[in-house]
């Protein structure tokens, strides 16, 4: 069969829904064929972000966010512990607000930076840098395919 | 921790954007929402324009007003009124509720009053809902004395020419601190004319003393000064002569606002590194930022 025979029968060619899909070699090219159902098992994207501590102390930790509260501070209560003396024991508070992480600051002494400004409360964004009590963190945030629970 | 009973003044962006609002995510850092800026001291509430950030306001302030709180009371008030400054106004959701106060203050010197201006942008042409159904007690004021106070906040004003139409500029006094919202004026016209005639020294020196030693400037920095030669005429500023006169009002920090619909986060970003050298000057050093939108400040 020529190349220009296989496109012409695979034309009419019926794809069912709900098929895990079909695949056709032409020659150099390969056209794979996706049902809905199969394309909308890897959405909608999910929201990962971290933290990491770039220093001076606790350099190199990182810790993922999920969509509770947490506290970061000098109390061994806090969920992220920044020991410092300069950083006070309730300092910041990091919560999860329609789909995006805010970083508020639980009257410190020293205050709250992101990069570099003195702010009271803040919705972060990828790659801010976060200063508390001396200590650096990076904020990142990155989009995952999460996969559908329905999809197989 | 220190003292809890010291009370803040708190300054939120709630949108940035000049001209026309830019979703999408090359401006998600800065904010794509047009112009409006609280000032919160207490239970007292000033709102600065009315750009589609406003949207964003009324959410927050209906979700944090609990069925046992007393009724909102807010004052808005209005550099002008091109639509980047009150378009959010008819999707703003305290509009909508019986027992909120709301006073809307603008510029006398308009050759329409306040009111109807504000009620054509919600003629049916334009919107399914027409301003009388705003349930709110609203009441429109055109501002006819020199000062207004609202609680504790005491507030001064100025009309700015070097717009197309004018826009007012603001001054907040709280507690002995001083916040300026001086947004949609073109100050290369009043700074970078050479010769500078009578009209123009006037005007720069009012400018000056209005903004001098604030402690909090919120100002319009739409272009770049590449940019701005291109534009000139279209009643914004560029960036260097917003600096350079804050610098020398002895504004201690200075927030660029407006920003234009062409800049994304990165080339903001990129203005930053290349300005913020020029905030500094002998025995002064001025905090200089770009207005995000979703931050918020204390003086």
């Amino acid at each position: 069969m020529t190349e220009n025979e296989k496109r012409k029968k695979s034309k009419g060619k019926e794809i069912s829904r709900g098929e895990a899909g079909g695949e056709e070699n032409f020659g150099n090219t390969t056209t794979v064929e996706l049902s809905r159902e199969v394309f909308a098992g890897s959405v909608p994207a999910a929201q990962r972000a971290y933290f990491e501590i770039v220093g001076p102390h606790g350099k190199g930790k990182i810790v993922e966010l999920g969509t509770e509260d947490i506290i970061l501070g000098r109390s061994p209560e806090c969920q992220v512990r920044l020991t410092p003396k300069n950083v006070s024991r309730n300092h910041a508070r990091v919560f999860f607000r329609n789909e995006e992480y805010h970083i508020e600051d639980l009257n410190s002494t020293n205050g709250v930076y992101v990069n570099g400004i003195k702010v009271e409360k803040c919705v972060l964004r990828d790659n801010d840098q976060i200063e508390i009590g001396g200590v650096k963190i990076l904020f990142n945030e990155e989009r995952t395919l999460q996969k559908n629970e329905t999809s197989k | 921790m220190k003292p809890p009973n010291e009370t803040k003044t708190l300054i939120t962006f709630w949108g940035t954007r000049g001209s026309i609002s830019t979703p999408g995510r090359t401006t998600e850092k800065y904010g794509g929402n047009t112009p409006c800026v609280t000032v919160t001291h207490a239970d007292t509430s000033i709102i600065l324009d009315a750009g589609t950030g406003i949207r964003n306001l009324g959410i927050d302030l209906v979700e944090n007003s609990g069925s046992g709180n007393s009724p909102l009371s807010l004052h808005l008030f209005l550099s002008h009124t091109h639509w980047d400054h009150i378009q959010g106004l008819p999707f703003f959701q305290p509009a909508y509720i019986r027992d909120t106060q709301l006073t809307i203050y603008g510029s006398p010197r308009k050759e329409r009053f306040l009111d109807s201006v504000l009620e054509d942008q919600m003629d049916y042409e334009y919107f399914p809902i027409a301003m009388s159904a705003l349930t709110a007690e609203i009441s429109i004021h055109e501002i006819s004395e020199e000062i207004i106070q609202v609680g504790p906040v005491v507030i001064d004003w100025q009309e700015q020419i070097y717009h197309p139409g004018g826009s007012v500029r603001y001054g907040l006094n709280i507690n002995g601190k001083r916040i300026v919202y001086a947004t949609d004026v073109e100050l290369d016209k009043i700074f970078k004319v050479n010769p500078k005639n009578e009209e123009t020294e006037a005007l720069s020196e009012e400018y000056l003393s209005f903004i001098s030693n604030a402690d909090l400037l919120i100002a319009d920095g739409q272009y770049t000064e590449e940019e701005y030669t291109i534009k000139i005429g279209w009643g914004h500023s560029s960036i260097p002569v917003v600096i350079d006169t804050a610098k020398q009002a002895g504004v201690k920090r200075l927030a660029i606002f407006h920003h234009d619909p062409q800049h994304s986060d990165s080339f903001l970003d990129d203005m930053w590194m290349k300005n913020r050298s020029g905030s500094h000057s002998k025995g002064h050093h001025m905090e200089l930022f770009w207005a995000r939108e979703g931050m918020t400040l204390s003086i």
